[in-house]
């Protein structure tokens, strides 16, 4: 359980008034919110309220219609496109901070065609430019943090979905990010193997490690977060603390809505 | 004595190589067709043997194909061209006959395109028939269909529709491997064409004008397997996109 | 009919002195072959239209059209110019073994670029994404994430490819270029002997097939140890 530290200075992560529709379909329609060091903040809603959209336009995998992203402090610079919406204006900015950005994807997205241990060495070998010896012990003790030092040598298509959502984390944080975006990270996994990926985002979350986290999971969202956002139709419907929201007197809409995913 | 201009040389007039063309590219649609009919008996009866269960028998289909499909055409055009010709002077001589006789050109380009396409068509024709649903076949034997019945009410009709597309391929394969019966001297397209060229010295211009009839045949009949395909496959339903 | 050992024996040695002109001629025209496959991909998937465009059109010129003709065409059709003949070109163009590669490889370039094309959209969106996500350059997500799965992908369709020019080489014999089968067709004229000579032959480019195809299917195997079956002794 963390609580927000530093409220007054730089927030790591500010999204101010973001947009963005997709053939003229409006999915977010104005979100704005700050993360500051160490947040952790879980993003509820349903399916098409935009939460999945919302990430994914921070590490700008699709770009914004209309708003602005900053990662402590540095403003994503964008220009607009002549048919409408933004388009960034130096792909060396977008990439770099993309790499201080961590994500965590819901079909984990290994690479294939390398083994669990140059998975976890690859960004920091060929993005962040670290030897290959000090990358490889580094990858080393992420995995061993994740529990999975002994698979390192096998390839990701030989593990189970929470063995390899565990190994993307790794993968994440050997690139030192600030922020770590999660994009419904158990919904693909069987319901056995969900509490294994939950007990290293825990651990994370203790440690005092900024995380924006979409899910499904109510247990996460309400003991481990120190934040909950509930997104509806694009736009932030609520907002505030795990006891405010879950308590009794929460917010209307979003205690139906948390009663709605409690089915069976 | 002035060349004559482009327009001339390809039209119908008297100095004009047009009408010839137009009819060798006839000879090329008619050899490919002969070669696909004998493919088509080759490959119905290699997927047999190779679907069959008599080991034998597989091994001489899976034999077949590798061959057909390995060896050049030209190689299998010669064989047929020059040990044909061989062949039917030694069974001339033995008649009384003298001097060479030669295996008629349009058999063995049909013969050998055919023995080639007959390789490929097999593997058309199996896959097809390992892509109809088991279940439809023992539905038709339950209401009490007889053997011929299932096959030419459940099981003809749909391997032939899910082989249209393969045996469409195999089609563009075919004209294009009958160019290669110019060897023979058969007056198809492209012997046609080089007789033209030669004749005039204008090289480039008859081989583009034959590469245009080639496209013309293969792009019409790539349509019109397009839209048999599309006709047959009405019944089946695509993934949404 | 009773085989003549000799006989066989002796054109099999003629024939073998041709081989690695057959080779040379395939191994030319795959290599040329790819590079130019990867050039017509990038027009081909490139975001302006009118490159697309050409690459779809020079796929469909050199598909449509039989190899022969595309041999005849640039061996006499282009030297037919007077400015071909004296630009530095010919130094090339006059050759029939440059204008073999150089016909083969075009085409073969047409019908690579597409066994290209299916393997690159084959290749998992989810893991460019996460390649991106890192913030990898462009340069460094094409080699080291899509360029590594397609080549994977590619390879079971790129072997029918390679077998299909070993076939294709035949070709060059008619444009008096000493490779087996012009060196067969040539025994058969003169020794009227059709059936061995052509046992000969075929055996020969049967070898050839089967030994690229299994180089092919090693190399395959090597590159997939990732997609090989799970071990027996796997544990969750």
């Amino acid at each position: 359980m963390t609580t927000t530290s530093n409220p007054g200075g730089v927030a790591a992560l500010s999204v101010r008034d973001l947009h963005k529709s997709f053939a003229d379909v409006p999915v977010l329609k104005g979100i704005s919110f700050s993360a500051h060091q160490g947040d952790v903040i879980s993003i509820l809603g349903s399916s098409g309220s935009g939460k999945s959209t919302l990430l994914r336009c921070i590490n700008m995998l699709e770009t914004p219609d209309r708003g602005e992203i900053a990662l402590d402090g540095e403003v994503m610079r964008m220009k607009r496109r002549p048919g409408g919406g933004l388009k960034p204006v130096d792909v060396r900015q977008v990439q770099r901070l993309r790499s201080q950005l961590g994500m965590v994807f819901q079909n984990f997205n290994l690479w294939s065609h390398m083994t669990v241990l140059q998975n976890v060495m690859e960004g920091p070998v060929h993005v962040l430019k670290h030897g290959r010896a000090d990358a490889q012990a580094e990858a080393e003790k992420w995995l061993d943090k994740v529990g999975l030092y002994e698979k390192r040598d096998d390839y990701p298509a030989y593990l189970s979905g929470g063995q390899q959502q565990r190994v993307a984390i790794a993968r994440t944080l050997a690139m030192h990010p600030r922020v770590m975006l999660f994009d419904e990270p158990t919904s693909a996994l069987d319901p056995e193997l969900v509490g294994e990926v939950l007990k290293v985002m825990r651990a994370l979350a203790e440690e005092g490690r900024t995380m924006l986290v979409v899910t499904h999971e109510m247990g996460f969202a309400r003991h481990v977060s120190g934040r909950v956002m509930f997104l509806r139709q694009g736009l932030v419907e609520a907002e505030g603390t795990p006891s405010d929201m879950f308590g009794a007197s929460g917010p209307e809409r979003f205690l139906q809505f948390v009663s709605s995913q409690h089915h069976g | 004595m002035a060349q004559a201009g482009i327009v001339e040389m390809l039209g119908f007039g008297p100095q004009g190589w047009g009408q010839v063309l137009l009819l060798a590219a006839m000879v090329t649609f008619l050899l490919t067709l002969a070669a696909m009919a004998a493919g088509a008996v080759f490959g119905i009866a290699i997927a047999a043997a190779k679907s069959s269960a008599h080991r034998g028998l597989r091994a001489l289909g899976e034999a077949y194909t590798t061959v057909f499909r390995g060896i050049p055409e030209l190689l299998v055009i010669y064989l047929f061209y020059f040990g044909g010709s061989s062949l039917l002077t030694s069974v001339g001589r033995l008649f009384g006959g003298e001097g060479f006789i030669g295996m008629p050109p349009f058999i063995v380009g049909a013969l050998a395109v055919g023995l080639i396409s007959g390789a490929y068509q097999a593997e058309v024709y199996r896959a097809a028939a390992l892509a109809v649903v088991p279940g439809e076949i023992e539905a038709a034997r339950a209401i009490g269909m007889s053997r011929s019945q299932v096959w030419r009410r459940v099981l003809a009709p749909q391997v032939l529709r899910f082989a249209l597309p393969g045996l469409g391929n195999v089609w563009q394969l075919s004209i294009k491997d009958s160019a290669l019966v110019s060897v023979t001297g058969l007056a198809e397209l492209m012997r046609t064409s080089q007789k033209a060229a030669g004749s005039t010295n204008e090289y480039f211009l008859f081989y583009i004008a034959a590469a245009v009839l080639y496209l013309v045949m293969t792009t019409f009949t790539g349509r019109a397997f397009s839209r048999l395909e599309a006709h047959t496959g009405r019944s089946l339903r695509r993934a949404a996109r | 009919m009773i085989m003549d050992v000799d006989f066989l024996f002796e054109t099999l040695l003629k024939l073998g002195r041709a081989v690695p002109v057959t080779l040379s001629l395939v191994g030319s025209t795959l290599l040329l072959g790819a590079v130019l496959a990867c050039l017509i991909l990038a027009l081909r998937v490139s975001p302006y239209r009118a490159l697309n465009h050409a690459a779809r059109l020079y796929v469909f010129l050199f598909r449509g059209t039989p190899l022969l003709i595309q041999i005849f065409l640039i061996y006499y059709g282009v030297g037919q110019f007077q400015i071909v003949r004296e630009s530095v070109m010919w130094l090339v163009l006059r050759e029939p073994y440059a204008c073999a590669v150089l016909s083969f490889s075009l085409c073969t370039a047409a019908y690579t670029s597409e066994i290209f094309r299916g393997a690159l959209r084959s290749v998992p969106a989810g893991q460019i994404e996460a390649g991106m996500a890192c913030g990898m350059p462009r340069w460094t997500l094409w080699r080291r994430i899509i360029a590594p799965i397609t080549l994977r992908y590619a390879l079971p369709a790129y072997s029918t490819e390679a077998v299909m020019m070993v076939k294709a080489s035949a070709l060059a014999s008619l444009i008096t270029v000493w490779e087996v089968t012009g060196v067969a067709q040539q025994i058969i004229q003169q020794s009227y002997r059709t059936l061995e000579v052509f046992l000969c032959a075929a055996l020969i480019y049967l070898l050839i097939n089967f030994l690229i195809t299994r180089g092919l299917a090693l190399l395959e195997y090597r590159l997939s140890p990732h997609l090989r079956a799970r071990r027996a002794s796997q544990a969750s």
